[in-house]
């Protein structure tokens, strides 16, 4: 056994160093053995159009104009965001179907899954993809590979650093000493496993600014979940206090 | 032997076995799902089998409740000034001192009201289920879905325990409804004063 603790993981992912090659598409479908889809041309560079169950992580291409930029072409890598408090792991069912890797990812085992979809709600980035199955698919952060101490596939196969893996503290220490003031997902949902360096406010690439765990779940998991304990545990002690105390009802004494 | 009084019917009987067999699986397999309770592998094997008995026992324990609608849905309704005084004393459930309840029907104001409560309930838990099985693709359908679901099964743990209690051994005699149906005629003059007085064996 390891004498030092393993250091939380993350991605750094810097959108303007992306030339939007789709190596990591393609690397991550190559490792993680899926199928490509058929797919269809919608006018855009992006294909396939969304992330799926077969298709972890997608460069997601935005053209923003502003005014000082005519021509501004925005390209943004999409996927499991590994959040450190995570909605999926919340409001999922079954006990091993998401699970926290020790390196901080939020990894999942197919074979526990049994096909609920309540992690789609729980997800406040709508990561969650199922399969034909009914059986839950999306980026692991190459848990298998990581966990023998490798990069995962997309940042090893990205060519301009664009997608970069490392110790999380050592990836926001060094977006830091690049002139980064604040990284996207440093602090939200406990911190992100996956940071984004971006140039301007988040909306503009696309990114949700408040990311947060539904309402509904965290009040269902701090009150309903307690509630449901107690409620059941005092209504069998309250019966128990009952019997004891004062016994089974008896007619005879009735209206003396 | 004393003449016997026919309470509930044997569909009757039948119903609320299964119901209460249903409910109870609903509320064990639920506490596996609400604290991923790995320990009950042990009963149903995995979490996928024990989807398909709370899924499917859902559906049976929906298709029981609605057939109760025949059966004391219009009494359920049906309240006088008797049910407004049992209210005030809380049916003398928790008084130490013997009490006299005021006189009821075939159903006390507790029973009424329990029944209406688990009949509201469980309409909410079985849609919400329902929604949550089967409608996929519409997030705040599932969040409220599954806000209210989990609200609905409070109310069960809570009256259902409380229900089977005063059933069985806070209420000796009363348990035999649930197996035989009838009860002596002394016992129901006692219980259902009102109720004897319309079929007329007062």
């Amino acid at each position: 056994m390891s004498t030092t603790e393993t250091k939380r993981k993350a991605l750094l992912i810097s959108p303007e160093l992306c030339i939007g090659c789709r190596g990591c598409q393609t690397a991550c479908k190559s490792w993680n053995q899926l199928p490509g889809l058929p797919t269809k041309n919608t006018g855009t560079m992006q294909n396939p159009p969304d992330i799926s169950a077969s298709t972890f992580n997608i460069i997601r291409y935005s053209e923003v104009p502003s005014q000082t930029n005519a021509l501004r072409w925005l390209f943004v890598s999409r996927r499991c965001m590994h959040c450190d408090d995570a909605g999926c792991m919340k409001i999922c069912p079954a006990p091993g179907a998401l699970f926290k890797t020790k390196e901080g990812a939020v990894a999942f085992n197919r074979d526990k899954c049994i096909g609920c979809k309540l992690c789609v709600a729980g997800c406040p980035f709508d990561v969650p993809r199922y399969d034909a199955k009914d059986k839950i698919g999306k980026c692991d952060l190459c848990a298998g590979r990581i966990a023998e101490g490798l990069s995962p596939a997309c940042a090893k196969t990205c060519p301009t650093g664009a997608i970069k893996y490392g110790d999380r503290d050592g990836l926001i220490a060094s977006a830091k000493k690049a002139g980064y003031a604040k990284l996207y997902g440093e602090a939200d949902l406990g911190g992100l496993g996956a940071l984004y360096a971006f140039k301007d406010a988040p909306k503009i690439y696309g990114m949700n600014e408040d990311p947060a765990i539904p309402e509904s779940v965290i009040f269902w998991h701090k009150v309903l979940k307690p509630l449901s304990i107690i409620g059941l545990g005092g209504v069998l002690a309250g019966a128990l206090i009952h019997y004891a105390a004062v016994g089974p009802h008896k007619d005879e004494e009735e209206g003396k | 032997m004393s003449e016997m009084v026919r309470k509930a019917s044997v569909e009757e009987i039948i119903n609320h076995w299964i119901m209460a067999i249903s409910c109870l699986l609903l509320i064990i397999t639920g506490y596996g799902f609400l604290f991923k309770l790995e320990q009950m592998n042990a009963v149903f094997g995995s979490f996928n089998t024990m989807r398909a008995v709370h899924n499917w026992a859902g559906v049976i324990f929906t298709i029981s409740l609605f057939a109760t609608l025949f059966n004391y849905l219009h009494e359920a309704l049906t309240y006088d000034a008797d049910d407004w005084a049992w209210i005030r004393m809380g049916g003398g459930y928790l008084s130490r001192m013997p009490v006299k309840a005021p006189p009821m029907g075939k159903l006390n104001t507790g029973q009424k009201l329990y029944y209406l409560a688990i009949l509201l309930a469980g309409a909410v838990i079985a849609v919400s289920g329902f929604a949550i099985w089967q409608v996929s693709g519409n997030r705040m359908l599932t969040l409220v879905s599954h806000l209210t679901h989990n609200l609905a099964f409070l109310l069960f743990v809570v009256a259902v325990p409380a229900h089977a209690y005063l059933g069985t051994l806070a209420n000796p005699g009363t348990f035999r409804i649930m197996v035989y149906g009838t009860v002596p005629i002394e016992f129901a003059r006692k219980k259902y004063p009102k109720w004897m007085k319309e079929m007329g064996k007062k």
